[in-house]
């Protein structure tokens, strides 16, 4: 890429000819006119035939002339306060209130240029003199972009602050700061400021700004709590515990980086780290909308960035790979294939009632927006119908960054095994999968019995033997002769026959789910779709069939109506954007979109990156919309820190573990969560923006699950490989559910505990079926791109956490751990390794004290309490109504897991001690200091 | 930090120890929600909205809408092609004649099918609207649709809406019940989710079956006395821990929470049992007998979640995909319906909650006059269409006794009066009183609203 040309067209004085300009003129040229243009034209004037009102706005004489309402007092020369063109702005007017949608409102200066113009005369100069005073008047800056739909957009201007993200990035200079106090104490902003990290430096000018002294640092037993649950999303273990405290003792800042290095080296930092990308990118196992068909190998894309996180892939690599691996590998290594996947993640399908085209369109917009949110932060799917409201991103970006997407197609590749890749377990999967595809042949078979005998009852009625229709046919029967349509007398009947069909066509292609197949796409010709029912073939000859498409901007982004062809490219405002050139041909169109990201003088990408790693170390971004760099995304708060993050990150080539490293050593990771004088904090910094202190949080429900089952040593940690089922309220798993023309097969837990009881990234994540307990602790849905999670405090949380059968299962086992691990130990040793577990720190007296006699106390209760085992049930029989008939009717499905399903320990299997110590311990798992991370 | 809004999303404040029978009675404020600005239509009557969605496209032509002219036209092929349409209506096709019977139902004449024996006397409180056009021929996309305005799923719920505007009159209670079939719609529960508004205008399912919110039962074995000693020694710890940390206001929150639980474990279950009703009120919604029970119940419900205070209650009754056999499955779908909802209107009337509650009936698309040739043999039903339907509406300061619109002679499409669906959202959101263009969110870089661009107001359907 070439160095960014000056891209702001900084204004320039031009020395006007003519007569003198005056003040309405220039209200007009400067604010009147391009207002009208943003606000009023599109009912008022684009469409001539459609006016709004009959009012058209684009000369003066036929503003003068007015519309249904308000006649010639829409516009009074020289009385502007009086004109109902100015009225209708102050939305004063009811009914009347102009531009009608309240967020379109025009401030109170806006409304005033209106009035003052319309005070002046109401002058309307001719074109070339509005540029003219432009040129010389107006404020703001403007930017170059290719071609907007319209000259006043294009000729718009721009708060300089809003384009912050297309400034080059430049490593700024790290601040010099003294160790002089700041605020009400005689704390430093920065402790040691000559060795401090720059990141300290830099927060501590804002500090020094808003005269606040930072926290001290968090105690060390704080600290590897928050570095492992950030890194790897688990607790410490006691000993882990234990050790960092002695090395702590002995030298601090040697214990601290051993730490952050060996997070970094556990397996479980790519798990950690790789869910917030699969939460930008939208991540799920099935398709979405009427079937949500399994997609059954996503799964090796979601190792994939699990193995990129954990290699500290440098991220320009992985950029280039998700965006055009096919392209770039020469050997069509099944990496790569995997990698861009990606491309796919949003929700998709294809049915025979989906018109093709716009099927199509669905990926073509999905893909092009989610490319501009995951890796430039750019909503560009508001750039669609029309060009960017507030960002100068034209009309003709959205098509051209789509165009490049137009010879992209899907395919479901069969590839190798990476031998990375973990198969284990497939096998009893698969003979279980098996299973299900056996009943359900069982289930056909038995239709077609019954079809046979209503075949042959329906001919007996009519006095003749055949047994069959197919029998009768060959004996020359037609037409009249043969019954029409189905023959079934009753619901469950009708109904079975979809059901089945679709479970065969489903279960056929869940198969795909043991083989070596890559969810990826290749480039070629577009095809006409069939019903996606199945897996997506590579076409030999990816140019034989269909036709190449031709990207156009679509008239309201209708794929009918398609405008202006446009060529692939790239956003124009970002420096170098407006000379970047991608290739027409089939090929290489992604390759050279995927450079352009990942080079180091993208203003965006770095910039992208490194906001969203600061986001999940501290809890806020510093730019607050990770998602959406534009004018109305959050301004950084610090942004000359962002720009020496993301400076930083290209010169340690693209590595997160280093940024990892260099943000964790800083000593705002490391401050305590409770400030000595929290009022000054909350005064001086009523946003919390100046990591004054550390902000805890609440864990993330992947996190809280795994927690609850490392705690209670029933976590396999096994990485990788075809997606778990763990255990699902059983209520919500077997809610029959719809799907096109049917219902869907239950949802069955994998039958061993070692199976199911993995780390909750590797859960198969179903579209039209979420796992509660991960939905009410806030698990975004992978519909839209996640870039912060919500942390809600709701009450069905507690339902979830409290009541559940999960929840109960883990407190038994962690009981039964403990337990055993202190097996003839005093009740108060016990105590001590559940709290040391569970928090990890020592209880206190009182609280071993207080454990203790709650402990005592529950064996009463639970002496008298008696507890059935749990029913799994093998077969359940499903009610719903039957849209053949319209009646309801009732089928059995066999859930075979249960058969041979190895239930986590039980209350009716331990004694009365453990089940009163599993209820110390289900109150350990509700507490806030199991569920908050300081 | 959450506020005492919603009895299932978010406690925080105290709600001291108030019953919570008190919880439930209605209260006389209203809390005003953050769409607030957009309350700008005073004179609007409906305060609720009770919304039957009849999941799957019930066919126009077979229930309210006539077409004298399919008689001539019965089984009649013809072919169908073009570029827009799906695999589903290309080729040959056959028009099929309605197998109902239709009269002209109350003073006003309004057209239904002779199977509306119970709905017919309420034909003088409702406005059937036959000019309604949406954009999909697909089920989840045109559920998603007419649920969120949003074709492509993710944004939120009419009912989330609504009570984003107008706030909550109980604050107790969630202001958007959702009444599912025990089979969750196609598309799921992003059918009623919040989309990009806050969490606490997520739709609540209230489960026909088993318990009304998962896990809202203790496992059994463990009595209310057992989980109180457990809950009392959770206190213990987390008010120690609380005092460590007394700037974190969200654990404070979170404590709170688990009293409030414990309290709905027992009230919850009570709120949503109608045993307390009289037998007649029973019987009038076809409680106990069949085919009525099932959505019967669930319209009563709706009637005693309305006087509570809940804003947006809506109802699903599913399977009218009828694409096979419409006398066979409309025929029996009706019949569920129609006594309940006659009971419904009739209910809310006596009880003088009808003008205050608009009640809403439409699926997600109308059905086309004619069909391929499916499995063999003819199928008399009915495919998609989304240029075609009939949705009505009751109550709530509707242009009650009126039809509005009309389809052409088969059916096939609205010729008078044609709206979008979006016109349809807005007109709705006007009779809770609401502007829509001034219901927005901020969100990924725009204001969303729910009808997404903005229309016009249908004023034939307001009185």
């Amino acid at each position: 890429m070439k160095l960014p040309s000056l891209y702001l067209a900084l204004f320039f004085p031009v020395i006007l000819v003519g007569e003198e300009i005056s003040e309405g003129e220039k209200l007009f040229a400067l604010h009147v006119k391009p207002l009208f243009a943003e606000k009023c034209n599109a009912c008022h004037g684009d469409e001539p035939d459609k006016l709004k009102g009959d009012f058209d706005m684009r000369t003066r004489e036929a503003i003068l002339r007015g519309g249904e309402y308000f006649a010639d007092e829409v516009l009074i020369p020289g009385k502007g306060a009086e004109s109902y063109l100015y009225l209708t702005t102050t939305r004063t007017e009811e009914d009347y209130e102009m531009p009608p949608k309240a967020a379109d409102a025009l401030t109170e200066q806006e409304q005033w240029y209106i009035r003052d113009w319309i005070t002046e005369g109401a002058p309307w100069p001719d074109d070339e003199r509005v540029e003219q005073i432009q040129e010389k008047y107006a404020e703001g800056v403007r930017v170059t972009t290719s071609k907007a739909l319209s000259d006043d957009w294009q000729n718009r201007r721009y708060q300089p602050e809003d384009l912050w993200a297309y400034q080059p990035l430049v490593r700024p200079k790290v601040p010099k700061l003294d160790s002089t106090g700041s605020g009400s104490t005689s704390n430093p902003v920065v402790a040691n400021p000559v060795a401090a990290n720059p990141i300290d430096l830099f927060i501590g000018r804002k500090l020094q700004e808003l005269d606040l002294a930072p926290a001290g640092e968090a105690e060390p037993r704080l600290l590897i709590r928050r570095a492992t649950f950030d890194l790897l999303g688990l607790p410490p273990q006691p000993a882990e515990v234990n050790a960092f405290l002695a090395a702590w003792e002995q030298d601090k800042e040697k214990a601290w980086i051993d730490l952050i290095d060996r997070l970094l080296e556990s397996p479980h930092y790519g798990e950690q780290w790789g869910r917030h990308w699969l939460d930008v990118v939208r991540y799920a196992d099935s398709s979405g909308y009427a079937n949500d068909y399994e997609r059954p190998n996503t799964w090796r894309y979601r190792d994939y960035v699990i193995r990129s996180f954990n290699e500290d892939k440098p991220y320009d690599q992985f950029v280039r790979e998700q965006i055009a691996g096919d392209e770039i590998t020469k050997r069509k290594d099944a990496e790569a294939l995997i990698a861009t996947g990606f491309l796919r993640m949003g929700a998709w399908e294809h049915t025979g009632m989906s018109v093709a085209k716009v099927t199509r369109q669905l990926f073509l917009d999905d893909v092009t927006d989610s490319v501009g949110q995951v890796f430039l932060a750019h909503a560009l799917q508001c750039a669609k119908c029309h060009d960017h409201k507030f960002d100068p991103v034209p009309t003709r970006d959205f098509y051209s960054m789509q165009a490049i997407f137009a010879t992209t197609q899907f395919a479901e590749v069969e590839t190798e095994w990476l031998p990375e890749e973990n198969r284990n377990g497939m096998e009893q999967d698969k003979s279980f999968h098996l299973k299900r595809i056996e009943d359900n042949k069982d289930r056909m078979a038995m239709l077609k019995e019954r079809q046979q005998f209503y075949e042959a009852k329906w001919f007996q009625k009519r006095g003749l033997s055949y047994q069959s229709i197919a029998e009768a046919k060959k004996a020359g029967l037609k037409g009249d002769e043969l019954p029409e349509g189905r023959l079934f007398e009753k619901p469950e009947e009708f109904a079975l026959g979809p059901i089945s069909k679709k479970w065969s066509n489903r279960f056929s292609w869940e198969m795909d789910r043991y083989r070596p197949v890559a969810f990826t796409v290749y480039n070629g010709k577009t095809r006409k779709p069939r019903g996606n029912y199945g897996r997506i073939d590579m076409p030999k000859d990816p140019m034989k069939e269909g036709a190449l498409e031709q990207t156009a901007i679509l008239g309201g982004g209708d794929p009918f109506s398609p405008t202006d062809p446009v060529k692939p490219g790239v956003l124009s405002a970002v420096p170098g954007g407006l000379e970047y050139e991608i290739p027409e041909t089939v090929g290489g169109r992604r390759t050279a979109l995927a450079n352009w990201i990942s080079d180091p003088d993208n203003t965006l990408t770095a910039r992208v990156m490194m906001n969203r790693v600061w986001q999940y170390h501290f809890g806020k971004a510093i730019a607050g919309n990770p998602n959406n760099f534009g004018a109305t995304g959050k301004k950084p708060t610090h942004p000359e820190l962002l720009d020496w993050l993301a400076a930083e990150f290209v010169e340690q080539g693209w590595s997160v573990k280093a940024m990892h490293r260099i943000i964790m050593q800083s000593q705002a990771y490391r401050r305590s969560p409770n400030h000595p004088y929290p009022g000054g904090v909350k005064e001086k910094d009523p946003q919390g923006i100046s990591y004054a202190v550390f902000t805890p949080r609440r864990l993330a429900a992947e996190e809280l699950r795994d927690s609850m089952l490392f705690v209670s040593g029933e976590l396999n940690r096994e990485a990788g490989g075809i997606p778990i089922r763990p255990d699902m309220n059983m209520e919500a798993a077997l809610q029959p559910r719809m799907i096109m023309g049917t219902f869907a097969p239950s949802y069955v837990p994998n039958p061993r505990p070692q199976q199911r009881n993995r780390r909750t990234i590797y859960a198969h994540k179903t579209r039209g079926q979420r796992d509660p307990f991960l939905e009410v602790f806030n698990q975004p849905g992978p519909d839209l791109s996640c870039e912060f999670r919500d942390t809600s405090n709701v009450t069905p949380q507690v339902f979830t956490l409290l009541n559940s059968e999960e929840s109960l299962d883990r407190a038994i086992a962690f009981a039964a751990r403990v337990l055993e691990e202190r097996e003839g130990k005093s009740d108060e040793e016990v105590v001590y390794r559940a709290f040391k577990l569970a928090y990890g720190r020592a209880p206190l007296e009182e609280e071993v004290a207080g454990a203790v006699a709650h402990w005592q106390a529950m064996i009463e209760v639970q002496e008298k309490a008696s507890f059935e085992p749990r029913v799994y049930p093998t077969e359940i029989t499903r009610r719903a109504n039957d849209e053949r008939t319209g009646e309801p009717f009732s089928f059995d499905e066999r859930l075979r897991v249960y058969e041979e399903y190895v239930h986590d320990l039980q209350p009716h299997e331990v004694d009365a001690r453990t089940r009163a110590f599993a209820d110390l311990c289900l109150v350990l798992l509700n507490s806030n200091e199991f569920v908050y991370v300081y | 930090m959450n506020t005492r809004r919603d009895f299932i999303y978010g406690l925080g404040s105290s709600i001291g120890s108030i019953a919570f029978s008190s919880m439930l009675a209605r209260q006389a404020s209203a809390y005003p929600g953050p769409g607030a600005q957009a309350l700008h239509f005073p004179e609007a009557k409906a305060k609720h909205c009770i919304f039957l969605y009849m999941e799957g496209g019930p066919s126009h032509v077979d229930t309210f809408d006539p077409k004298p002219k399919l008689k001539e036209l019965h089984m009649k092929e013809f072919t169908r092609s073009g570029e827009q349409q799906s695999a589903m209506s290309s080729g040959k096709r056959y028009y099929v004649q309605s197998p109902f019977d239709f009269i002209k139902a109350g003073e006003s004449g309004a057209d239904m099918c002779t199977l509306w024996e119970n709905l017919k006397d309420c034909a003088d409180d409702m406005c059937f609207y036959r000019g309604m056009q949406v954009d999909s021929v697909n089920h989840p996309t045109a559920n998603y649709q007419a649920n969120t305005g949003n074709q492509f799923g993710g944004d939120p719920g009419i009912g989330a809406w609504v009570n984003y505007g107008l706030g909550s009159e109980n604050e107790d209670l969630p202001g958007f019940i959702v009444l599912p079939e025990l089979a969750h719609p196609q598309g799921g529960a992003a059918n009623w989710g919040n989309g990009y508004l806050p969490t606490n205008y997520q739709g609540t399912p209230l489960r026909p079956t088993g318990s009304p919110i998962l896990d809202i039962q203790p496992p059994k074995g463990i009595t209310p006395e057992h989980q109180r000693k457990n809950l009392d020694f959770l206190a213990k710890l987390n008010q120690r821990h609380a005092s460590w940390h007394p700037e974190h206001e969200d654990l404070v929150a979170r404590m709170k929470n688990y009293e409030l639980a414990y309290r709905m474990q027992t009230e919850v279950p009570e709120a949503v049992n109608i045993d307390g009703e009289t037998e007649k009120t029973k019987e009038m919604y076809g409680i106990g007998s069949e085919p009525t029970d099932e959505f019967g119940r669930r319209c009563l419900l709706a009637r005693k979640m309305v006087e509570k205070g809940v804003r947006f209650v809506q109802l699903y009754a599913s399977s009218w995909d009828s694409h096979d056999y419409i006398e066979k499955a409309h025929g029996s779908l009706i019949p569920r319906v129609d006594k309940p909802i006659a009971a419904l209107l009739k209910d809310l009337k006596e009880r003088g909650l009808l003008d205050e509650t608009l009640v809403v009936w439409m699926g997600e698309f109308g059905r086309t006059p004619d069909n391929g040739v499916r499995g063999g043999g003819k199928a008399y039903g009915r495919d998609h269409n989304p240029e075609a339907m009939t949705v009505w509406m009751a109550g709530g300061g509707c242009n009650a006794g009126h039809t509005i619109g009309a389809t052409d002679e088969i059916g096939a499409k609205a010729v008078d009066k044609v709206h979008h669906i979006r016109d349809f959202h807005i007109t709705l959101l006007r009779m809770l009183g609401l502007d829509d263009n001034k219901l927005t969110c901020f969100h990924a870089g725009r204001f969303k609203q729910l009808s997404q661009f903005g229309g016009t107001v249908i004023d034939d359907l307001l009185a």
